[in-house]
């Protein structure tokens, strides 16, 4: 099991029903921000899902519900069944500021979480593994602010991959990383998701990331934050992204988001 | 030796360069980046780093040589005292000739030190030999070593009674304040009702208090125990309130995801982000620690170093007064610099700069 690889669990299912989230404005006479409206999503086993969308159509707050950071005003979220009930390590989430814990070491950031859940004794050895498979062997006892950007991030990803979660969250996790660092992120999470085949549920801003990455595509539309369509991506992995095929995806997705 | 230097120095620039980048330490890099120096620099760099030696044998030679005012009496404590700290720099000096960061550091405290033994001979002179600042008000220092010398029986036992003193209020004070900043900052229900109290009392010192605790209070000590712990008390809450509110919300978040419950984001989020504030708490705590001990043995605590200074001074015994004065100074510098250490052995992850 420590090894990853295409274990024979449980097919994984994510299902959102009727979802909505309203927020209270800090300012009481604006009255109440509807985030997000009856946000209708099926997860299956496997699955790689972008969600796209422009800034305040609830991308983030949609994540946040499904980690159990905050509550559902209306409608349930279900994996595997039973409706989620706060956060969970089972349902990682990596933010678009790498949070790294800056009294921490690399290795003791990788740690944190299978010291907390007292796994720490069985699976140290994961711990060694994920820094070598990322490449900051020599970075292990360095402190979070002599990194740098992309070394932090590949930190946070690892952080969470740590727990094996059913369910992997990304917040825009590449949004803050310059394009090369950019594109080696995207092929190492991609070759981490076929090595475990979670459910990845990634926010981007990017439709050419969006693309190459994902098996579905979700576009959202603001105000109140809804889904607009959600596209099946047929192309094989690895992606050309100068393929046709994959240039007729960006137009659909672009036109279905108002751009021409 | 000053070839010895210029050697060195071309060394460096030419072949030192070649090798790995990693080797290079921090005086490499300094010294690679800056303006090449001059003969003339180096030469008086070496010479004003020899500077607190001439200094030191000249006052150890003025001390010995010049004849006291009329019937000043002196002994060779003092000379000895100089001899080892000239002796000390002379140390640091050949040492440096081999280390160049050594070099570098004595370079920098050269006029420093210089300028303290050339105080001191000021001083001796002024006293010692020539009487213009008079007894009893300015004993020199040959004499102040000797008072304290004749006297170290009883002032082992006030530094005891002191140390003990101001440590059993610090820690108390300091424990508890940690425990309050952590739940006035944590919760809103805690914060309510300590926080009106804070501020309350918090801007008045906490020596303000010392004439009314010494009636109540059963025994003095407790009685200074409680001045003191409280105003460390204070300023330990505070610090640590403000860390703990100033966590960046998004730690709490990430480490929820990553399986943290309640009790873990206290002890492994909010209080290991809020240890910067709390130490900032810690050293302020100290100085006002320190502070109340002295009031509070000038007034009432009939021990300790301050009620020393006091009743010396009453009998204008001005050597031991000033021993008293000194052996505090050197207390309170070393706590600090425990203090400081602390801070930074604990603190290594944070940025510098």
């Amino acid at each position: 099991m420590a090894g990853g690889g295409l274990v024979d669990r449980e097919k994984i299912t994510l299902k959102l029903k009727n979802v909505s989230k309203s927020f209270l404005s800090s300012n009481e006479s604006k009255g109440i921000t509807v985030a997000l409206e009856d946000i209708n999503l099926d997860i299956k086993d496997g699955e790689f899902i972008s969600i796209v969308g422009p800034s305040g159509c609830g991308k983030s707050t949609l994540l946040r519900l499904i980690a159990g950071l905050i509550p559902t005003t209306q409608g349930t979220i279900e994996l595997n069944g039973k409706p989620i009930e706060g956060t969970s390590p089972n349902r990682g989430m990596v933010f678009q500021d790498p949070t790294l814990f800056p009294w921490l070491t690399v290795e003791e950031n990788v740690a944190f979480s299978l010291k907390i859940l007292g796994k720490y004794k069985e699976k140290k050895d994961q711990v060694d593994r994920l820094i070598n498979m990322v490449g900051l062997n020599d970075f292990r006892d360095s402190y979070p602010h002599q990194l740098s950007g992309g070394m932090a991030q590949r930190v946070a990803l690892i952080r969470t991959m740590i727990n094996e979660p059913e369910v992997f969250l990304l917040d825009e996790p590449l949004g803050a990383l310059d394009a090369f660092t950019r594109m080696n992120m995207q092929d190492e999470l991609l070759s981490m998701w076929s090595s475990n085949k979670h459910i990845m549920i990634m926010v981007t801003h990017d439709v050419d990331e969006a693309i190459y990455m994902s098996t579905r595509v979700v576009t959202m539309a603001p105000r109140p934050g809804r889904i607009k369509k959600i596209i099946e991506i047929d192309l094989p992995y690895p992606r050309d992204r100068m393929s046709d095929k994959f240039i007729e995806y960006r137009k659909e997705i672009m036109t279905n988001l108002n751009f021409k | 030796m000053l070839g010895g230097g210029i050697f060195i120095e071309q060394k460096c620039k030419g072949v030192d360069i070649l090798q790995a980048a990693k080797k290079l330490t921090k005086e490499d890099i300094i010294e690679l980046e800056s303006k090449p120096k001059s003969k003339l620099e180096i030469i008086l760099d070496y010479v004003i780093s020899f500077l607190p030696v001439i200094f030191g044998v000249i006052h150890i030679l003025e001390y010995v040589l010049m004849p006291n005012h009329g019937f000043n009496k002196s002994t060779n404590v003092y000379a000895y005292f100089i001899g080892l700290l000239t002796f000390i720099t002379f140390i640091y000096y050949i040492v440096g000739l081999f280390k160049k960061n050594v070099f570098a550091k004595v370079r920098y405290k050269a006029p420093l030190y210089s300028f303290i033994f050339l105080l001191l001979t000021v001083y001796d002179y002024l006293t010692l030999k020539t009487g213009i600042l008079m007894l009893p008000y300015f004993p020199w220092v040959d004499r102040i070593i000797n008072a304290a010398w004749s006297d170290r029986a009883y002032l082992l036992d006030c530094i005891k009674n002191s140390v003990i003193l101001l440590f059993t209020g610090y820690f108390i004070g300091a424990g508890i304040g940690i425990v309050t900043g952590i739940l006035c900052g944590y919760s809103k229900k805690v914060n309510y009702w300590i926080s009106p109290f804070l501020k309350l009392l918090g801007p008045i010192p906490s020596t303000t208090w010392i004439p009314i605790v010494m009636v109540l209070v059963a025994s003095l000590f407790k009685g200074a125990v409680f001045i003191i712990a409280l105003g460390v008390w204070f300023s330990v809450t505070l610090s640590t309130m403000t860390g703990i509110r100033n966590v960046d919300k998004s730690f709490f978040a990430a480490a929820k995801t990553l399986g943290a419950k309640d009790a873990e984001l206290v002890t492994k989020i909010a209080l290991p982000a809020a240890l910067p504030n709390i130490f900032q708490g810690l050293i302020q705590g100290m100085s006002s620690a320190c502070t109340a001990l002295l009031v509070a043995e000038m007034l009432g605590v009939e021990s300790g170093l301050g009620w020393y200074i006091n009743w010396q001074k009453s009998w204008a015994e001005f050597s031991k007064m000033y021993a008293a004065i000194i052996i505090i100074c050197i207390i309170f510098i070393t706590v600090n610099w425990i203090l400081t250490k602390m801070k930074k052995t604990v603190l290594k992850w944070q940025e510098v700069d």
